[in-house]
């Protein structure tokens, strides 16, 4: 996608494998890869005491997928909010990879995704409607805001009759949901609607699953 | 170049349409409006339009999807581009405007970089001969037919393409502030010296 984070993945993969000894015992060499991670926004200290072995441990494979899905989110948060749907994930990793690299299933992300959130970068796993939404920035999302999510996810909208008539709520819990939906950016208003007032999820519009990253997009992924 | 337009996402996304009250989202709303406006003017060669042909244009509504832009906010969005130099009001009660898919400063530049690179400095140019004969303030002169073109016509050349006469006399206009060039008047019109 961009020269810069091509260069400086493999230079971090390189780094990782040849100084795996070093890593765990050189407080020196932890500092030079803990810089490394934070360009790309990774930050190895947030995880566990298990950190350094579970790192080591991913293999090149998965780690690299991450640094892609990075990519890819960082690319698209701009028209997304930092919301993602695993299936759209996957088709643009699947595109950044080419024809001759090996094959990503969507277990794979979900591995990768998972390692992601053990070191602290934000990442989250959302289950709607029997698949996913990826959440790459963190953004405070309750069980209420996910539970609208999910009702969201069939038309790509929601309205404040759908939660009542679904969900069983008050008018006021619905706005306020759909309100806190627009303040993070991860919903669209649409006052042209028949009826009432509907709240798109970009990350939910399918249509956007084929369109491109432009290159204002990819600029924006530049750490 | 009149291929079929590539709309963007945001053109099939209902929301689109509406003015959207988070800022954050309104920032990026009107910087995709404005990119589209620009875009759909060049391609469509669409060098001015009145706010009532706007509201009623493809541009700003979209049949298919049944939405449009409410006339309220095209007029944001036109405040946008004014702002970035992209537009004028030709008339005091902005019914009317001029719409420049690349601002007059950034031709202007263009335009002495074809004077410099063709040795032309110093030499003085009819605004006629620049624009091909086709110089809106001469209106009842004959159009210059292409054998006769000679090699001041700007408005042929293809690094030219999309430029119109009002856009260039802005251009001109632009260098002018900039000391590069003088407009001047000539004996049937006016005319620039380049320096």
């Amino acid at each position: 996608m961009s020269k810069q984070l091509d260069m400086f993945k493999t230079n971090l993969e390189e780094f990782a494998s040849k100084h795996k000894q070093e890593i765990r015992k050189n407080p020196e060499f932890r500092v030079q890869f803990q810089d490394m991670c934070a360009t790309i926004g990774v930050d190895p200290l947030a995880s566990g005491k298990g950190f350094w072995s579970e790192m080591l441990g991913v293999g090149d494979f998965y780690y690299e997928l991450g640094v892609q899905i990075i990519e890819v989110c960082l690319a698209l948060k701009h028209r997304n909010g930092g919301l993602i749907t695993l299936e759209e994930l996957h088709q643009q990793v699947l595109k950044g990879r080419g024809k001759f690299a090996q094959d990503v299933s969507q277990d794979d992300l979900i591995r990768a995704i998972k390692k992601l959130k053990a070191l602290g970068t934000g990442f989250s796993i959302i289950p709607v409607g029997g698949t996913y939404l990826i959440q790459s920035v963190p953004a405070e999302l309750n069980m209420d805001h996910t539970v609208v999510l999910q009702l969201a996810e069939k038309s790509g909208y929601v309205t404040v009759s759908d939660i009542k008539a679904t969900l069983k709520w008050e008018t006021e819990r619905a706005r306020q949901v759909l309100e806190h939906l627009l303040k993070e950016g991860l919903a669209w208003l649409d006052l042209q609607a028949p009826g009432e007032a509907h709240y798109w999820l970009p990350a939910l519009f399918t249509d956007l699953y084929s369109q491109e990253i432009t290159a204002d997009e990819a600029r924006e992924a530049l750490p | 170049m009149a291929m079929s337009f590539e709309w963007p996402w945001q053109y099939r996304f209902p929301p689109f349409f509406t003015l959207q009250p988070n800022m954050d989202t309104r920032q990026k709303q009107l910087a995709a409006w404005c990119s589209l406006v620009l875009s759909f003017c060049r391609l469509h060669k669409q060098s001015s339009m009145t706010v009532m042909e706007a509201q009623e244009s493809p541009l700003f509504n979209n049949v298919k999807l049944q939405r449009k832009l409410p006339v309220e906010s095209i007029q944001i969005v036109l405040e946008e581009l004014r702002k970035k130099g992209n537009l004028e009001w030709l008339d005091k009660n902005k019914s009317s405007f001029l719409i420049m898919w690349r601002r007059p400063e950034e031709w202007g530049k263009l335009i002495y970089q074809w004077v410099s690179r063709s040795g032309q400095n110093n030499s003085v140019f009819t605004l006629y001969e620049l624009t091909c004969g086709e110089d809106t303030e001469d209106e009842g002169s004959p159009k210059v037919p292409v054998s006769t073109r000679k090699e001041g016509c700007l408005l042929f050349l293809p690094e030219f393409h999309g430029l119109d006469e009002a856009t260039l006399l802005r251009a001109l206009q632009a260098l002018q502030q900039e000391h590069k060039a003088e407009i001047i008047t000539v004996s049937d019109g006016r005319g620039v010296k380049f320096f």
